[in-house]
């Protein structure tokens, strides 16, 4: 506290209350001051410094007091006090009316009538056509190559100088299900366009964070097996449709033997594509050393594991995200198209709203 | 607590909006003042069904017995009450002889609205266009159940176009011109009097670099209501052109909107507005005039608009379209009043401009709830054949009791209470919960009103709206209102007209009518004075 600031309140008490007042606020009688209001910047610092001591301190006795709770719980068998939830951007997202419902029969309804419904009632196999842009250079290819190993049933068509809508059009007559273009600028794929056939969506997404089976360490090689598919946070309307235009890429018969999965994972909109091999293996703790046999042989050849059971993961194939721009109704016209959804700058308004 | 921004919505006035989606749903929204403008879904007809998905849909929004009309994608059109959903007519696809192909779907679907002259108030006269081109004029008689559909003349038919699709199909205010325009045809006008094109447009000419564009129109509307020469068609190379058949048959203006294709035109009752709508849910007002944009309706609107309405009365239009919301919008400040999710891609929206909630509001505020009078019928439309053939039998009986209490009834107070009843009645028609309600009120109800109770119940739209229109009015509205009769009355002789209602009876009740909406003539049928 500087003299000259007393100095001069006591001063100026008659003529000037007001900016007194503003100074020190009259919190319970006591005077608090904010470093906002010190002029002097030695002094605004270290009041700052303390302060942020405070604060320091009075955290890490909150966070040693929450411990000794749990320890005493634990202690004494009681039950754990409840653990805070952090605050999220996804948990804190804005109230969305079009969150899908599992009693809404509509949207059931709905369901059955969509472009999909028979690829996913197993009464057409997927089939699925990949090609590229027109100009297209090695990452473009390479991720097709991929792709391929990702998605069975999948065929390459050199792109050549077609019009897409023609490709579109080819492969109706080759009862392709669905068609994938790889969009590659600067050498770099950076939007996949995949289209619903013969008269489903087309949906356009940005590609982002694109690292190839090569490029992964310690990467897996997957079999030929189907994988199976996991379809996280779709939740929205359009969020259900995309997931379903995505399902109907691959088979819904998924062999187990496999023991591979493909992730199509949505957060905050960004639907991030990974490839694994999994494996269920017994954790080897350390009272058991190992000499105990994890495995049991049963009479029919089985093999069934003991203990704590993981699973361990192993990536393989690409990974990237993806992040949808427009969804159109029909197949690929860019002219004549009508959207169903279309990323509008407007929309960019909130961090908390999310459409997927 | 972390900042979300919550979508404004002011509230809208009370209004009534009816949407159609693609799986066959027509669903009611409705907004009254007394919750605060909130638009809400308050009922949903029909089951999902994706071959009735609804291509088009016409509504004749008069005052007594309103019809909706609705093209399905079997080719089934439907005629439904608007105000309770009741099916009263089903008539089966337009041509049997012909091949009926997959592909030639209802494009066009028009109810006429006015009445031929010689024909019963209860027959209704409706216009259909498939993708092909084949269209058809038919009078239909709405028989005493759905079962039977009687067409009274043979359907008149001829082929707009040979080659193309038809895409937009459009009758104008006067129901005597109706254009056509699609994929590959160019936009044409039929006399549908004679049947004969009467004119054709002509595709702009090559641009600068030589290279013609297609002709695709997608959406068309007239101008305005009495003029049938000038109209605005949208075209699917994101074009608005206005056309004006007295000058020439290029279109005497076009600009461009936006980068995709122009799905939904309509007019305001101005004559010079036009509401816009595109393929990627762009929604702006033009000054047609100038081909000035007025300014974008904005929101967050992403899918594309399949139909917009102009409410008849109040300053509002509503749009829905492929994002399964009906958003209706204030037309001064273009602002966003209020969005109701449906589910659905709806391809359709009409209002019942006949919706008056205050009336409602009020006098359901004046009444204790167990006196809300409800129509006892229930509102599925597929399988109540039997209530509507007594509403059938019942009406002349309650018009002769309406007659009568004109007589005996001199209070005016008593019939306003009647007509508050009554109008209980119809918002209780609305809610479909109310049989109790109903039994309640003949418990409750006065001596006279037991007598008179179980016809009334079974009375519909028509003797209700009309009934309640008679309440108690200026001298001024009277004395202008006798004067309109006593003309109508010298033509009366020259013009008789077979119907339920006399005319003298209708104009009456329409004027009166008017009175609530204040001094306001343009309801009034004034075709029958010239």
């Amino acid at each position: 506290m500087g003299n000259k600031r007393k100095a001069r309140e006591v001063h100026s008490d008659d003529d000037e209350p007001a900016k007194t007042r503003t100074k020190t606020t009259v919190d319970g009688g006591k005077p608090q001051l904010l470093p906002s209001m010190i002029k002097n910047k030695e002094k605004r610092s270290a009041l700052y410094a303390k302060l942020k001591h405070e604060k320091k301190t009075e955290k890490r006795k909150n966070a040693k007091a929450r411990e000794a709770l749990e320890s005493r719980a634990l202690e004494l068998g009681e039950e754990l006090p409840p653990k805070k939830i952090p605050r999220t951007i996804e948990n804190t997202r804005e109230a969305d009316e079009t969150v899908c419902k599992p009693d809404d029969e509509e949207l059931f309804a709905g369901n059955d009538a969509d472009e999909f419904s028979s690829v996913l009632n197993s009464e057409r196999v997927p089939k699925v056509l990949m090609t590229t842009c027109r100009f297209n250079s090695t990452r473009g290819p390479a991720l097709i190559k991929d792709l391929l190993t990702v998605i069975p049933n999948a065929v390459y068509y050199k792109r050549g100088t077609y019009d897409l809508k023609k490709i579109v059009d080819y492969a109706n007559n080759k009862e392709f299900t669905s068609v994938i273009v790889v969009h590659t600028s600067r050498r770099e794929p950076d939007a996949l366009l995949v289209i619903g056939l013969p008269n489903g969506p087309t949906a356009h997404f940005k590609l982002s964070n694109l690292v190839l089976h090569k490029d992964l360490k310690n990467h897996g090689n997957p079999t030929g097996h189907k994988p199976e598919l996991v379809l996280n946070n779709f939740t929205t309307r359009l969020g259900h449709r995309v997931g379903r235009l995505i399902q109907s890429l691959f088979p819904q018969d998924p062999e187990f033997r496999g023991r591979r999965v493909v992730t199509f994972h949505n957060q905050r909109d960004f639907i991030f594509f990974r490839h694994h091999r999994y494996i269920f293996e017994s954790r080897e703790d350390k009272k058991t050393n190992g000499k105990e046999k994890e495995e049991e042989v049963t009479e029919d050849g089985k093999r069934i594991l003991r203990g704590k059971i993981i699973a361990r993961l192993q990536e393989c194939g690409p990974r990237f995200t993806l992040k949808l721009t427009s969804l159109q109704h029909g197949t690929f016209d860019t002219k004549g198209g009508e959207y169903e959804w279309v990323h509008k700058p407007e929309m960019d308004t909130s961090r908390r709203r999310f459409f997927l | 607590m972390p900042r979300t921004t919550t979508l404004e919505t002011p509230g809208c006035p009370p209004l009534r909006a009816i949407t159609f989606d693609v799986l066959g749903l027509i669903k009611v929204t409705e907004a009254r003042s007394k919750q605060g403008g909130v638009a809400k879904v308050v009922e949903r007809w029909g089951d999902p069904d994706a071959s009735r998905c609804v291509l088009a849909a016409s509504i004749n929004d008069r005052k007594i017995d309103p019809l909706l009309a609705v093209a399905r994608k079997s080719g089934v059109i439907e005629l439904l009450s608007p105000v309770n959903g009741d099916l009263r007519l089903s008539l089966p696809t337009v041509h049997q002889t012909d091949v009926p192909s997959q592909d030639d779907n209802i494009a066009g679907l028009h109810l006429f609205k006015k009445q031929s002259s010689e024909s019963s108030s209860r027959s209704c006269t409706l216009l259909t266009c498939t993708t092909k081109g084949l269209t058809t004029i038919r009078s239909v008689i709405i028989p005493k159940s759905p079962g039977e559909s009687t067409c009274d003349d043979t359907p008149a038919t001829w082929n707009v176009c040979n080659a193309g699709n038809v895409l937009c199909c459009k009758v104008d205010e006067n129901e005597n011109y109706c254009l056509f325009g699609g994929k590959g045809i160019e936009v044409n006008i039929w006399d549908l009097a004679t049947h004969t094109k009467i004119w054709t447009a002509k595709s702009p000419p090559k641009n600068s670099l030589g290279i013609f564009t297609p002709t695709w129109f997608t959406s068309a509307t007239f101008l305005s209501k009495d003029d049938h020469r000038k109209f605005v068609a949208g075209t699917n190379n994101h074009q608005v052109r206005l056309y004006d058949m007295s000058a020439q048959r290029r279109p005497v203006m076009s600009f461009d909107f936006r980068e995709t294709p122009i799905k939904a035109v309509t007019e305001d009752a101005d004559g010079n507005t036009i509401y816009i709508g595109n393929g990627s849910g762009d929604l702006a007002s033009v000054d047609i005039r100038t081909g000035k944009l007025l300014g974008c309706f904005l929101g967050k609107c992403s899918g594309s608009i399949r139909s917009i309405a102009r409410h008849p009365d109040h300053p509002v239009i509503a749009s829905c379209g492929l994002d399964s919301y009906l958003r209706i919008w204030d037309i001064k400040s273009r602002q966003l009043l209020s969005a109701v999710f449906l589910k659905q891609h709806l391809t359709n929206v009409v209002f019942d401009s006949h919706f008056d909630d205050e009336e409602v509001a009020d006098s359901l505020a004046s009444l204790p709830p167990s006196e809300q009078k409800v129509d006892d019928e229930p509102v599925e439309g597929d399988e109540e054949s039997p209530p509507v053939v007594k509403q059938k039998k019942k009406r002349s009986k309650s018009r002769s009791l309406d007659e009568d209490e004109e007589v005996t009834l001199s209070s005016k107070h008593k019939k306003t209470k009647k007509s508050q009843k009554l109008d209980g009645e119809k918002d209780g028609s609305h809610s479909t919960k109310g049989k109790k309600a109903k039994k309640s009120r003949n418990i409750d109800g006065d001596a006279e009103e037991l007598s008179l109770g179980p016809e009334k119940s079974k009375v519909k739209s028509k003797d209700r709206k009309s009934k309640k229109s008679k309440k108690p009015k200026g001298e001024t509205i009277d004395e202008l209102v006798d004067g309109i009769t006593e003309i109508l009355n010298r033509k009366k002789d020259s013009k008789e007209m077979d119907t339920d209602f006399t005319r003298n009876e209708i104009i009456n009740l329409r004027s009166k009518a008017d009175r609530l909406r204040g001094v306001n003539l343009s309801g009034l049928d004034l075709s029958n004075l010239v």
